[in-house]
């Protein structure tokens, strides 16, 4: 192999060319952590590698985990001023606290709503444009406009939609139905799904429809040829080919359902209906009453379900995504 | 074409026919043709739905352009209430009707003129915003780039678990580290300077995880043939791994100055000052007797992060081919 | 089509940037105080006068129009008084005014003379030599700053037109670079005069003229209050219009006021912060804020710069009593670097707002104090988001960076003394030897947690409910249930000025503990007694109206049963006598609601602080707090002819104020004849009273009142008062009934109490 001029960096070439490398690779060094240290490594290429990662690893310890640290010994102190050892008493005065309950509750409700449904609609929306119709890549970047809308713009519409006196209500009234109190009642919730699904939906989709150009057409040529439904192509081969993207999904759309709250926040303040109150309210809510150890503890609960919630995906990504992906 | 091939032969027989072969060429064609509707109903719904979303997509944006050409009288005769507070800060009840005005009565810049001509702070706090995230974005890909090749080159137990710490600090909300950075920057000296937002955005991890999941499907053979060839570690992260990522860093640039265009919580507790302050924070705050020139400002804001996108739209698509797993 | 869009958004942004480029260099106010402090020098002034009416600089000179008052001769005489600051020289120049007219305003003329604008009145007599009518007719002068001689005057009423019948009165006054003089009468409009005083134009301003001044270059400018904040016009004189707003100045709607500038173009002040901005470059430049420099910016009257960059401040101070009128002091301000000042120990003051009391508590500190110098931080001053900045005050208390004395106005000291942030004050007063059965144990007890002292407060004033004991019965307090039962068809004639948040305040805020029960972690807004209210709350007004029913004063419709209820606070002896006064007959003090009928409550005044249990300097800073328990500061705040705000918490000042309040006042005449004098008039409304020296017993039932009180009134948290405002709407609009509304409430709020239990 010649080097450097062989390699263009042009996407498409790469794209083109590694999934024969990355099969080809797997029989000749299948990648595993064992596998890692076996590459040519010598104790100084691993060195030398290492100061790459350093500026980052340094900035991440300052800035990240410095004040993860400190999250720590807050949640294991009385209160941030006196700063007395009590070790697990806050987290035990969290998890029975009724609002930690709720705030918990709630947001694992939404985030098991609104993140399967934020993966499911988005996939179908890239379906939708795999189809050859018109405007296709219009629509791709009308799409994921709402990224680009300010806040400002996204908290009017919402209050003038969802209000007790608002547009959506008025639909209501037109066909007859009593007026609903959208953000003062059990409907809060959907209200913010819909919310997050509007925000959220365009640059799944973008994934998706990416994974899905990168489907090898010959599998999909061959599928037509042995006359498989569009359905069986769909959930035996898109599906399969595309199981780490969606994963991948699922952990951006985890990520920004705990963005949400800024729109929630920005709609109802500190403490709104029940339904829409979230661990991120309870969290900036004992932190501006001086409770560091409420926050703290609740924090490191929530950080310890996401590493639960993180090595299940690692696992099933682990068991599906071994047998397509390079 | 290549299908009609396929079916041709399977149905030879019938061809032998003159007649049969009449009627044949009919029937297919009225088969096609039965397939043709049959597609272009498809095509049609299926754009149909799509303009339908497109429509509810696009709302926000076209409701803020165009209401950004209305009069500041006409604005707040219509919106004023959504945005009143009271006395003590607090929300106040929308009283009356309140719908969505797409078209303004009376077409008017005087917003702009207000805007751009009459109130410098907006363009201030424009080029404040501006100050505070290119070198972040820069800067974050930068470094993420380093870390993303220290965490492909080699793939040690250690490094493994870095990288899935990286992965959980990711996900914390900000809500939980903000109070910790503020204490982390007071005891460095950095609050109330533009470092205490820039060097956080700069050591985000958030880079570092997208860009390693995509360099790690290079295929570790293009370096190894370039390790034998001599290349040190540098020449192969300069000429193999940056070329192939350009796609991805432009995507993720995209992300980022998206994300951190749209920032509200950081600078208003780490600046206290606000001169310094960015244009989101403005936007984040709107209330009765600014609203008239908010939609202005929020058109006026969205243009950066639009023409980011327009041109970075395409890498948006190809950049992220290659992300697949979450473990990368 | 894609390209096109691109290039037309590329073209947005790059206009975009190269505006800002074109304001870049213009706009922020630089920060160029580092290494540098100012020091005030406090100038003799060798000058014998009562008042000083106006002040102008001239060049290095400052010259006052000062007034003599002469007992004797019962006469008042007006002259100047020049003080040249860059010779250290004064000298008294006498001045042709006569008996009626009055210098309205004065300033420095272009040629090194004094332009002053005179009013002068004329009095039409009846047969018996009494005044029935006055005239006034308005005169420019130009005026000598040597000996005070006039130059040249003319009559200028004709300037005005003839709009105003009272004559004018001139609100602002300048001359420009070629002598034109400028006159704002205080209705938006500026008129030009020439040098021989002929007018030239009268320019129209959209709003009121906030001040106006010449820059050193020469030129008139004006401040409105324009769409954003405070704005600052040329006037233009050529154009005859006023030019666009000048940028580079920090926006908002302070008193931000300016002063023809030696070294830059204005001297800016804007009551806490002295700077400097230069019209050429369009910038400003911090030079000292007031505190810093032991200056209580409510007294500056006048200022000015001096040639070699030096400030100057006339200061009168009218809380000294004792001399005859307020005292005046002139302030020199110079510029030292840092390390020739010597270091005191520096105690932080942190509050989200400071009390004027306290930031002249501080300055006097300052100044006294050779071992601890005093800063202020104000978290919440002109902040765009009060919560960020609260924020950022709790996070700070967290920290090594604390404030040491944290001012509680304003916040609920139980949160923070729970949370550790603050010392238990009674050991400290124990080290100092103040003793704590000095002070009323019930003011102190208010501030109590468990038996230990929070908060300090120098004097207090108690807010309580009036009504006629002939309506309510003879009681000292009532319950909620019994205050609805009793307003149950008397909704019409029961305040004085009601509205429904005012409402709130009365039945609900002032009592939220009624509400919420910490204990079990439930809370009550959906019960039968938060229902009523609301249903209580719906039979007033959004708001009230001022402008109405302006027919009745407020004690006749006492008076006449439509005014049942007086929601009222009382700081001082005289308050009280004047309030019962208004009733003409019994009053009981009800306070309000409260389940235990002890709802009077206690309002801090003049300050509220805590000790900051992580300070480093507790000593300097419990140094400064004693102070405000001493019996000098104390006795300070006494009052001779009932003019105080607010009671003292030291016993035996207040016993000593109580004297002061039965020590009748005695006018002697010439033949040596003793008649009691009012010790001062008071009214409210229609109500006017003399107030005498107070009775035995009055005094006895104001000190029952203030020992009632044991609870801080208003400190409920504003989230409450927010949710309970934004969901009681509907119910108010009929759009929704009490008890939904009340649901709703009750389920934000249990979020609130769960929360915090």
């Amino acid at each position: 192999m010649h080097f450097p001029g062989k390699f263009p960096g042009k996407g498409k070439k790469v794209r083109l060319s590694s999934k024969e490398a990355g099969t080809k690779l797997r029989r000749l060094a299948p990648r595993s952590e064992k596998s890692a240290g076996s590459s040519p490594g010598t104790r100084r290429g691993r060195l030398v590698s290492a100061g790459y990662l350093f500026p980052s690893a340094l900035g991440v310890l300052l800035f990240f985990v410095l004040p993860f640290m400190i999250v720590i010994f807050y949640s294991v102190v009385d209160n941030p001023i006196s700063r007395q050892f009590v070790f697990l008493d806050n987290f035990v005065s969290v998890f029975n606290n009724s609002a930690f309950r709720q705030a918990a509750g709630n947001t694992m409700t939404f985030s098991l709503v609104a993140v399967p449904l934020a993966v499911v609609l988005s996939l179908m929306l890239a379906m939708l444009l795999e189809s050859k119709i018109p405007f296709r890549s219009q629509f791709r970047t009308f799409f994921l406009s709402p990224m680009m809308v300010p806040i400002a713009s996204v908290v009017l519409i919402w209050q003038v939609l969802f209000h007790y006196n608002g547009m959506m209500n008025e639909v209501l009234a037109f066909f007859g139905r009593d007026r609903v109190d959208w953000l003062n009642s059990s409907f809060a919730q959907v209200v913010i799904v819909v919310l997050f699904l509007w925000k959220n939906l365009g640059y799944n989709m973008i994934l998706f429809m990416s994974a899905l150009s990168s489907i090898p057409k010959d599998i999909l040529e061959v599928a037509v040829l042995e006359s498989a439904t569009p359905f069986q192509i769909f959930w035996h081969i898109k599906l399969r080919y595309m199981s780490s993207t969606i994963l991948f999904v699922t952990i951006m759309s985890l990520i920004n359902s705990f963005k949400v709250f800024r729109e929630i926040y920005l709609l109802k303040g500190d403490y709104p209906y029940d339904t829409m109150y979230m661990l991120q309210h309870f969290m900036n809510n004992t932190f501006s009453r001086l409770d560091y150890q409420k926050m703290s503890a609740a924090a490191i609960m929530m950080a310890i379900v996401m590493v639960l919630i993180i090595g299940a995906l690692f696992l099933t990504e682990n068991y599906f995504g071994k047998d397509v992906e390079g | 074409m290549k299908k009609h091939f396929g079916k041709n032969p399977a149905s030879g027989g019938r061809s032998m026919d003159n007649l049969s072969d009449e009627r044949w060429d009919k029937e297919v064609r009225k088969k096609k043709k039965i397939r043709d509707a049959r597609h272009l109903v498809r095509v049609c719904l299926a754009t149909t739905v799509a303009a339908c979303f497109a429509v509810l997509f696009l709302m926000p944006i076209v409701l803020t352009v165009t209401n950004s050409f209305m009069s500041a009288s006409e604005i707040s005769s219509n919106y004023g209430q959504v945005f009143a507070t009271s006395d003590t800060g607090g929300k106040m009840y929308i009283a009356e009707k309140v719908n969505l005005k797409f078209i303004p009565d009376m077409v008017s810049f005087s917003q702009y003129i207000t805007v751009l001509f009459k109130s410098p702070e907006y363009l201030f706090k424009f080029w404040n915003s501006v100050i505070l995230v290119v070198p972040i974005v820069a800067f974050q890909l930068l470094v993420a780039a380093g870390a993303s090749f220290g965490f492909t080159r080699y793939r040690g137990r250690i490094r493994e678990i870095i990288f899935f710490v990286y992965i959980i600090l990711m996900l914390m909300p900000y809500q939980v580290t903000l109070v910790p950075n503020y204490l982390v920057s007071q005891w460095l000296h950095l609050l109330d300077t533009n470092w205490a937002i820039w060097l956080p955005g700069i050591f985000s991890p958030f880079a570092v995880y997208l860009l390693t999941k995509y360099m790690r499907r290079i295929p570790v053979s293009m370096m190894e043939a370039a390790q034998i060839d001599g290349a040190g570690e540098w020449q192969i992260f300069r000429h193999i791994c940056m070329p192939l990522c350009k796609g991805a860093m432009c995507s993720i640039a995209i992300l980022l100055f998206i994300d951190y265009w749209n920032m509200v919580e950081q600078p208003l507790i780490l600046l206290s000052d606000q001169e310094k302050h960015p244009l989101s924070v403005f936007l984040s705050k709107i209330n009765a007797g600014e609203i008239g020139l908010a939609f202005a400002v929020a058109t006026i804001y969205m243009v950066p992060p639009i023409l980011v996108f327009l041109y970075g739209e395409d890498y948006l698509v190809e950049g992220i081919t290659y992300q697949g797993g979450i473990k990368g | 089509m894609k390209k096109n869009r691109k290039l037309i958004l590329t073209a947005i942004l790059a206009v975009l940037m190269t505006m800002l480029w074109g304001c870049g260099g213009e706009g922020g106010s630089q920060d160029e105080t580092d290494g540098y402090v100012y020091v005030p020098e406090y100038v003799q002034m060798d000058v014998d006068c009562t008042y000083i009416n106006s002040v102008t600089s001239l060049g290095d000179s400052v010259i006052m129009n000062a007034i003599k008052w002469d007992e004797e001769s019962q006469e008042s005489s007006n002259f100047l008084y020049r003080y040249d600051l860059a010779k250290g020289e004064g000298e008294t120049i006498p001045l042709a005014v006569g008996e009626d007219d009055n210098i309205g305003a004065m300033t420095a003329g272009a040629d090194g003379s004094l332009a002053m604008v005179v009013n002068s009145y004329t009095y039409e007599t009846d047969e018996n030599g009494e005044p029935t009518n006055y005239k006034s007719s308005i005169t420019l002068w130009s005026v000598s700053a040597e000996d005070g001689s006039i130059k040249s005057q003319k009559d200028i009423n004709e300037v005005f037109g003839n709009s105003q019948d009272g004559g004018t009165y001139v609100q602002n006054f300048c001359v420009d670079g070629q002598g034109n003089f400028y006159l704002d009468d205080g209705n938006n409009t500026i008129y030009v005069l020439d040098q021989d005083m002929n007018k030239i134009c009268e320019i129209k301003a959209d709003n009121w003229i906030r001040s106006m001044a010449a820059s050193k270059e020469g030129d008139v400018y004006i401040s409105t209050y324009g769409e954003n904040g405070l704005e600052m016009r040329k006037v233009d004189i050529a154009a005859k219009k006023l030019g666009e707003p000048q940028t580079g100045l920090a926006s908002g709607y302070g008193n931000q006021d300016f002063i023809t500038g030696s070294t830059k173009s204005f001297l800016m002040d804007n009551r806490s912060q002295v700077s400097l901005y230069d019209l050429s470059t369009q910038t400003e430049e911090a030079l000292f804020s007031w505190l810093d420099v032991d200056i209580n910016s409510d007294n500056v009257s006048q200022r000015g710069e001096l040639s070699d960059g030096r400030v100057w401040a006339l200061t009168r101070d009218y809380g000294s009593e004792g001399a005859d009128g307020p005292e005046f002091e002139l302030i020199l301000l110079s510029r030292k670097e840092a390390s020739q000042v010597p270091q005191k120990e520096k105690i932080v003051y942190g509050a989200m707002w400071v009390d004027s009391n306290v930031k002249k508590a501080i300055i006097d500190f300052n100044k006294t104090s050779d071992k601890y110098r005093i800063t202020v931080k104000e978290y919440g001053e002109a902040v765009e988001d009060y919560q960020a900045a609260q924020t950022q005050f709790n996070a700070d208390l967290t920290t090594a960076d604390c404030p040491d004395i944290i001012g509680l106005n304003s916040l609920d000291y139980h949160l923070y003394a729970s949370k550790g942030v603050l010392e238990d004050l009674y050991p400290y007063m124990e080290k100092s030897g103040i003793n704590k059965a000095d002070y009323l144990e019930n003011i102190l007890g208010a501030y109590e947690s468990d038996g230990k002292l929070y908060g300090l407060i120098p004097a207090f004033y108690v807010s309580t409910t009036m009504a006629k004991a002939s309506q309510v019965g003879d009681k000292t307090g009532w319950t909620l249930s019994e205050m609805l039962e009793f307003a149950e068809g008397r909704e019409e004639n029961l305040f004085a000025y009601g509205s429904r948040s005012s409402i709130f305040y009365y039945c609900i805020y002032n009592n939220i503990d009624e509400f919420i029960d910490w204990e079990s972690g439930k809370c009550f807004f959906d019960s039968e007694d938060f229902i009523k209210t609301l249903e209580f709350a719906a039979k007033y007004p959004e708001e009230y109206d001022y402008q109405a029913d302006r027919e009745e004063g407020i004690s006749s419709r006492i008076r006449s049963d439509k005014v049942l209820l007086l929601d009222s606070s009382i700081s001082s002896v005289q308050e009280f006598q004047m309030l019962t006064g208004m009733f003409g007959e019994k009053v009981s003090f009800l306070g309000y609601p409260n389940s235990e009928r002890k709802g009077n409550l206690v309002q801090a005044t003049g300050g509220c602080m805590g000790l900051s249990s992580k300070s480093k300097h507790k000593e300097g800073a419990w140094e400064f707090m004693q102070r405000l328990l001493s019996e000098e500061y104390q006795d300070s705040m006494l009052s001779e002819h009932g003019n105080s705000f607010g009671f003292p918490v030291k016993k035996s000042a207040l016993e000593k104020q109580f004297e002061l309040d039965m020590t009748p006042d005695y006018f002697e005449d010439e033949d040596g004849n003793k008649t009691e004098n009012a010790k001062t008039s008071w009214g409210w409304d229609d109500f006017q009273m003399d107030i005498m020296a107070a009775t035995q017993e009055e005094v006895d039932a104001v000190r029952s009142l203030i020992e009632s009180a044991e609870k801080v009134s208003g400190s409920v948290d504003e989230q409450l008062v927010n949710i309970i405002t934004e969901e009681s709407e509907p119910f108010f609009k009929g759009q929704k009934s009490a008890a939904d509304v009340a649901g709703i409430i009750q389920n934000r709020i249990q979020i609130y109490v769960n929360e915090n239990s």
